[in-house]
């Protein structure tokens, strides 16, 4: 057959790049989703190999946010770490202080008044929705939709605003003392609280209807990020990502029984697919599963003093002790060793996010890249947790 | 512009140009650590407004930018990163540093892995203290930086002399 | 203010002095009876001692938790007797322990540095005890279960390694490149140990005793400082006559 001349050059290119491509190396590319990048909620660097569009290998660099803590808490008092501990889950910062705080009266024998054991879980409960009404307005942002996280943080103002009243901080509110909290509530607070309930449960039924009966949030985020109840356990993964894959698992009603949860009616969300919008709807759930919390807690306030007789100069007998409690972000816990000096002699901080991020390598194999941000986003993570 | 450098522009094109260049800063945010989400909040949220400053938030790239807001706690393995990007900033170029240990190390003033403050690597205009400092506090450190683009001498600047404000 | 507030530090408000001097101060008691272990405890060991047989050295309980060391050789087996037949599937942390006392800020001679907690000088071990310096510890726990064990095992200060978890549970994987960039204690069997949190060319292992912390060394935080003297008052040099 013979082809005129024009066919016959254009087959004669082809020919001749097929022949290059079967000749070059095309290898695999590093992508370097760096420390410093708008979707990966702080300063966590993960080098990826791709092939293509699909990564073949993942390798989380973490410490860019290392601090240092367990060297510097053995250079602190008791209530200088608490200030310190504050700043590990940075966005709910209430709740890193009352593990602490527990295990120190643990070692005391002190025990905090029932008012205050209330006050510290209504506060813990408001640090949870104030840290998920984020997550839902943030994971949103990552996955393409922007107004959502403009909601998110116009509503965690609402809840700042409750903690500023009573605490004085809107976030780092160091309010706990051994023995109790620092002062009690400031009149009119519990009204306060009802009215930013309802509020809160209006604005996840916002972000119910704008984000996860969306479409375009369903195919991104469904089938997205599995992760197998049995890996996940074996990893660490904690709190809501270890939900989201069945596990039906609540350090507030398996735990030894810290705070007051067991006075209360509540229900642990699990969700049986483990993917991404898994995390997402379980999280969602268990914003409005804490606002229900606060009012029935806001109703059985006891009354009495919110601060236990304790000695001005805190010293801590010897002794170890563990306790961990459900933080936002999974399991949280501190192990200290004490040697009855004022400060402690170790202090292991057990974090969520550790353990939530160590699963990466293993869960970013043979994903697309853009299936990589929206898996950061749903095991939300804080980068002082992992780094602390 | 050569004409600014040899320090010939009039004195109305220099309010001109400083004007338009304090009300059209690029902030590119460089959000490490907790003080990130009050500086979010400063952003984002409706309540603490920054965007009426003319700050406008998130630009795509470093080379877009001309403020910079450190903001969170640099340690030793991230300094190297904050240098190669404020780098690629072009000129003119601010930094403001947010929060305490952005200012000189903060609470982790002891701590083997932190830079006792981002001064040590690139250097500061505003320094806005606290821990964290509240949106308002961002807020006021851009205002006061305003004031400072509004009085800066650019020829002064290009030649790499200190600014004096206020005189 | 309530009657059982307590003022912040520093400030007594003298009708409150009286009520602070009567609170009896909570001295430890020196040599307090042992508590005997609670029973979820004692049957969790019980099945620990079925298995592991001679790998367990001591055992104790801390506020209902079971804390068991055991001997190095049978640490990995602990790690699987743990997540099979005690049907603990979640991996809490693995750390270690230098149980050695920090010594004083500016070496001996100084006054050390007085805002920081003094340290013992003496060395003493927790709850199980330890053999020497180092330990690594570990905590894991059953999500359907509901129930948890802490396991120590000592490390020889001179070589110290320690078999590694990771064929056991995959999470300790990052975990145990944490105890080694913070102690210094190898892996053995690790798929590949490098540091986690450290810039690489950090030298040094920052959590064991002897490792300074030199901003400390270098200016020692002053301490409570109430009130700065007046500008006049401060007297920085002395009149010079001509």
């Amino acid at each position: 057959m013979t082809l005129d001349f024009r066919t016959e050059a254009l087959l004669q290119k082809h020919l001749a790049d097929a022949r290059i491509n079967v000749e070059l190396e095309t290898e695999g590319m590093v992508l370097n989703l760096g420390p410093q990048h708008p979707a990966t909620h702080g300063t966590l660097r993960v080098v990826v190999k791709l092939d293509g569009e699909r990564v073949v290998s993942a390798d989380p660099v973490i410490g860019y946010m290392h601090r240092g803590y367990e060297k510097l808490t053995e250079y602190r008092t008791y209530p200088q770490i608490t200030t310190l501990i504050n700043r590990i889950d940075w966005l709910s910062s209430f709740a890193n202080e009352v593990p602490f705080i527990h295990g120190a009266e643990l070692l005391m024998g002190v025990e905090a008044p029932p008012r205050a054991e209330y006050i510290r879980t209504i506060l813990t409960e408001l640090s949870r929705i104030a840290t998920f009404v984020l997550f839902l307005g943030e994971m949103a942002l990552q996955v393409g939709a922007i107004t959502p996280a403009f909601y998110g943080f116009r509503d965690r103002e609402h809840v700042l605003n409750l903690i500023e009243a009573a605490t004085g901080g809107r976030f780092h509110p160091n309010f706990n003392r051994i023995g109790g909290l620092k002062i009690d509530l400031p009149s009119g607070w519990i009204d306060e609280c009802r009215r930013v309930m309802k509020k809160i449960f209006d604005s996840v039924d916002d972000f119910e209807d704008l984000v996860v009966g969306n479409e375009i949030f369903e195919v991104r985020t469904r089938g997205v990020g599995v992760i197998p109840a049995g890996v996940g356990a074996a990893y660490g993964v904690s709190g809501s990502n270890l939900r989201a894959s069945g596990v039906d698992w609540d350090l507030r009603r398996d735990g030894p029984g810290y705070l007051v949860y067991k006075d209360l009616d509540w229900k642990v969300w699990t969700h049986a697919d483990g993917d991404s919008f898994a995390r997402y709807w379980v999280r969602m759930q268990e914003t409005r599963e804490s606002a229900r919390m606060v009012i029935q807690m806001l109703d059985g306030l006891p009354a009495g003093p919110v601060m236990a007789k304790v000695p001005r100069i805190i010293k801590v007998p010897d002794g170890e002790v563990w306790v961990n409690t459900e933080n936002p972000l999974g399991e949280m816990g501190y192990y200290v060793i004490s040697k009855g000096a004022t400060g402690p002699f170790r202090t292991k901080i057990r974090s969520a996010s550790f353990s939530n991020v160590s699963i990466l390598p293993w869960l970013l194999k043979g994903v697309y890249v853009p299936d990589i941000i929206t898996i950061l986003a749903s095991l939300y993570f804080i980068l002082g947790d992992i780094d602390r | 512009m050569g004409l600014v450098e040899k320090g010939k522009v009039p004195k109305p094109l220099t309010w001109l140009l400083n004007y338009s260049r304090k009300y059209s800063l690029w902030m590119f945010q460089w959000g490490l650590a907790c003080c990130a989400i009050e500086m979010g909040a400063a952003l984002a949220s409706p309540r603490y407004d920054m965007m009426r400053l003319g700050v406008i938030p998130f630009p795509a790239s470093p080379r877009q930018a001309d403020l910079l807001v450190v903001s969170g706690t640099v340690t030793d393995k991230m300094a190297p990163a904050v240098k190669r990007l404020y780098d690629q900033m072009p000129d003119p170029k601010y930094v403001i540093s947010m929060g305490s240990c952005a200012n000189c190390g903060g609470p982790y003033w002891d701590s083997y892995s932190v830079t006792k403050g981002i001064d040590q690597v690139i250097p500061v205009d505003v320094y806005v203290p606290g821990c964290p400092p509240r949106p308002e506090a961002l807020l006021e450190g851009v205002v006061l930086l305003q004031q400072r683009i509004q009085n800066e001498d650019m020829a002064e600047r290009w030649r790499g002399e200190p600014i004096v404000v206020g005189g | 203010m309530t009657d059982a507030e307590i003022p912040p530090e520093g400030e007594t408000p003298p009708e409150a002095e009286a009520e602070i001097d009567d609170i009896p101060i909570v001295e430890p008691d020196p040599e307090p009876e042992p508590e005997p272990m609670p029973e979820a405890a004692a049957q969790l060991l019980a099945q620990l001692e079925k298995e592991l047989k001679d790998g367990i050295i001591e055992a104790g309980h801390t506020f209902g938790d079971l804390v068991v060391r055991v001997a190095p050789e049978a640490w990995r087996k602990a790690a699987e007797v743990a997540r099979d037949k005690l049907e603990c599937d979640y991996l809490s942390f693995v750390s270690g322990i230098d149980w050695m006392p920090a010594p004083k800020v500016g070496g001996d001679d100084t006054e050390g540095d007085t805002s920081t907690p003094a340290q013992p000088t003496e060395t003493t071990y927790g709850v199980a005890g330890s053999d020497g310096r180092f330990q690594v510890f570990a905590r894991v726990s059953s999500t359907s279960r509901h129930h948890g064990v802490t396991l120590k095992v000592d490390v020889d200060e001179d070589a110290p390694t320690v078999a590694s978890w990771v064929p056991v549970y995959p999470g300790a994987d990052w975990h145990e490149r944490e105890c080694w960039e913070m102690f210094g204690i190898g892996f053995v069997g690790h798929p590949g140990m490098r540091h986690l949190y450290l810039p690489a060319e950090f030298e040094g292992h920052p959590l064991r005793k002897d490792f300074p912390l030199l901003a400390r060394e270098v200016k020692p935080w002053p301490g409570l400082v109430d009130v700065e003297p007046m500008p006049g008052e401060e007297v920085v040099q002395e009149v010079i006559p001509e």
